[in-house]
């Protein structure tokens, strides 16, 4: 066979089923291998889409994403999704063509150095050089997309590789990749449970890391023994179960004032597979001052990284929590965390006719199918899809965290519509985000995929414009998208039928459509340019000093 | 105070295993204040030594410079006090 033949008997060694890409003429081989081959290659029209439905996939169902693109433009288009991965931790094997080796250097047609631009937005990136080395390259690469703490690694293949022959042979043992499980680190875990023991506020702080460590279950068994309060990041929203009554919801930039303030009253934080981003902490220095941190990861250089822990742990979530478990005495900080939560619930109450987007993503969780996944976008509409919406698990809510990247939402829609076509697939975007890659409507509609849409509208770079009014004197500086295409005539170009709307008493008829309509929708919510994120912790302040939108209320 | 640390790290044979090193070095904020490398006898690989003045805690880098999948070991030596002569 050739070596683009193996590529494709390599994916299907992986069980890979379906991948997203976009053919070009240094990948040319390999895509004429995929003809009529059993892996479903999904044709999108931007090679950042595809890469961003793989994440959708990955993200959605837990499995390795696969994209594909060409050399030169199609790998450059990569790297923003790319990016992505590696802040979020998804497991994604990025395929790119190169040119042949005989031209490599020569600055040939479409010739850029991939492997060079693939170093900071990869865990690990390979180019092949030798066919003979290509089937043992790629299982390194899928090894190392899911090991430890998950990442995207692309694998370069000059096009000479592809078309040379080369036997396909059976995987042997990696020695270079093995599962890390090491001995329980006792003396640690004495020390974990003697602070836990002594605390009288405890609180944990939950990121990704825990559901991508397959740790749900240990997580929830350790919150409701030992009863500590909780609060999440959020790509780790859906990790509580909902029927937790001391979970906080959201820390952070954009948390709940209740999630905020406990974890700047706490004395013990506990912080499971997050990392102290700084849309977290915000102010570092001041950031859960009293608090003595034990800190859990799989990462070795996140532990000590920002924030010093008395006591670090490094391994595996589902060994270490349950060994955590022990008596927690803190009856009266519950109580006070309770307290928080009803002082500061949110208000749905807003005046006037015209569409509150909150409340809308509150009437959405709850019309929305069982098991939806939402993706989102990037700004004020993922904000208030992580304050309004509910989750059952992470895997159904797929925001870009990390990296915040707008047009991340219609893509990864469209991959985690594929990964779990028994569940409903929802995007909610806002009207800045959806044009950054709206070209994916084409792959909706070649696909027939039934996605949701829903476009947010205030004709605003929205939170841009609310920092701009905030912290820059209200000078509004390239943020006004009043020029924005009809959405719904937009979506009717890609055949898919949609609604707008821009009052209150529309919203419950029109989601009722939309969910009742077999096919894809966009639902097209107009809203006031003048609603803001609330609360904000300011930059450069503690979480505390929250910001809130109570004077603008009262009016 | 700032420091001087010497790293030994054995990495793969490809110049991109180097590449690696320098760019984390200079992405997680450290200054690089000497380097020499050599293949190893054997040709099974490239010896990478690194000096690096930092006033941070070294094992920021080290930490970050383990988890690279070129890195085979990583050796860090007796960290020095940078004199007032050295830095300039």
């Amino acid at each position: 066979m050739t070596g683009a033949e193996l590529v494709i008997k390599l994916l299907t060694e992986h069980k890979v089923d379906s991948i997203f890409g976009y053919p070009g003429g240094a990948i040319m081989p390999i895509y004429d291998a995929l003809y009529q081959s059993p892996v479903k290659h999904y044709l999108c029209r931007h090679e950042q889409g595809g890469a961003f439905s793989a994440i959708g996939y990955a993200r959605a169902s837990g499995r390795t994403g696969v994209c594909m693109a060409t050399s030169g433009p199609g790998a450059t288009n990569l790297i923003t999704s790319l990016a992505d991965a590696l802040l979020d931790s998804v497991p994604v094997v990025a395929i790119t063509g190169q040119v042949s080796q005989a031209v490599a250097g020569t600055d040939a047609f479409q010739e850029v150095d991939v492997l060079g631009l693939s170093l900071t937005v990869t865990k690990h990136s390979f180019l092949v050089k030798n066919v003979a080395d290509l089937a043992d390259t790629l299982r390194q690469a899928f090894a190392l997309a899911q090991s430890g703490r998950p990442g995207p690694v692309l694998v370069d293949i000059p096009k000479d590789v592809q078309l040379a022959a080369v036997e396909y042979q059976a995987p042997r043992q990696l020695t270079a990749v093995t599962d890390q499980r090491s001995p329980l680190p006792e003396q640690q875990l004495q020390l974990a449970r003697t602070l836990l023991s002594q605390a009288s506020k405890p609180i944990a702080y939950i990121g990704g890391g825990v559901h991508m460590a397959g740790a749900l279950t240990e997580l929830n068994d350790f919150l409701a023994q030992t009863g500590i309060p909780s609060v999440t990041t959020l790509k780790a929203m859906g990790s509580v179960e909902q029927t937790n009554p001391y979970y906080l919801s959201m820390l952070g930039m954009h948390g709940t004032q209740a999630a905020n303030l406990a974890v700047q009253q706490t004395d013990l934080l506990i912080c499971l597979g997050a990392r102290f981003d700084d849309r977290v902490t915000g102010n570092l220095q001041k950031f859960a001052p009293d608090a003595k941190v034990i800190h859990l990861d799989i990462d070795p250089a996140e532990l000590n990284k920002l924030r010093r822990a008395d006591c670090a742990m490094l391994g595996d979530l589902r060994q270490l929590l349950p060994q955590m478990v022990t008596s927690v005495q803190c009856q009266a900080w519950q109580q006070h965390c309770l307290q928080l939560k009803q002082q500061f619930g949110w208000r749905y109450d807003h005046p006037g006719e015209r569409i509150y987007a909150p409340l809308l993503l509150k009437q959405l969780s709850e019309r929305m199918p069982d098991n939806s996944v939402v993706s989102c976008d990037v700004g004020q509409h993922q904000m208030w899809v992580a304050q309004h919406m509910r989750f059952s698990t992470p895997r159904n809510h797929l925001s870009s965290g990390g990296l915040g990247t707008m047009g991340f939402g219609l893509p990864a829609a469209i991959g985690a519509q594929i990964s779990r076509p028994q569940d409903t697939s929802i995007v909610v975007s806002g009207d800045g985000s959806f044009m950054m890659n709206v070209q994916e409507l084409a792959t909706i509609k070649r696909f027939r995929l039934p996605v949701k849409i829903v476009v947010i509208d205030n004709q605003r770079l929205g939170m841009v414009k609310q920092w701009q009014q905030l912290f820059f004197a209200g000078r509004y500086s390239e943020t006004d998208l009043s020029d924005n295409p009809d959405f719904v005539s937009l979506a009717a170009a890609f055949a898919i039928p949609g609604h707008s709307i821009s009052r209150k008493d529309e919203v419950a008829d029109a989601l009722e459509a939309m969910f009742s309509w077999p096919g894809p929708y966009l639902l097209h919510v107009r809203i006031d340019e003048t609603d803001n994120v609330w609360p904000l912790v300011p930059p450069g302040a503690a979480n505390h000093d929250m910001m809130t939108d109570l004077p603008q209320w009262e009016e | 105070m700032r420091t001087q640390h010497t790293l030994t790290i054995q990495t793969g044979l490809e110049v991109v295993a180097v590449e690696r090193l320098l760019q984390v070095t200079r992405y997680r904020g450290f200054q690089l204040a000497g380097m020499e490398m050599k293949p190893l006898a054997d040709m099974s690989g490239l010896l990478v030594t690194l000096t690096i003045l930092t006033d941070k805690p070294i094992s920021l880098l080290t930490a970050q410079l383990n988890k690279l999948y070129d890195v085979q070991h990583l050796e860090l030596h007796a960290a020095a006090p940078v004199t007032a002569a050295l830095i300039a």
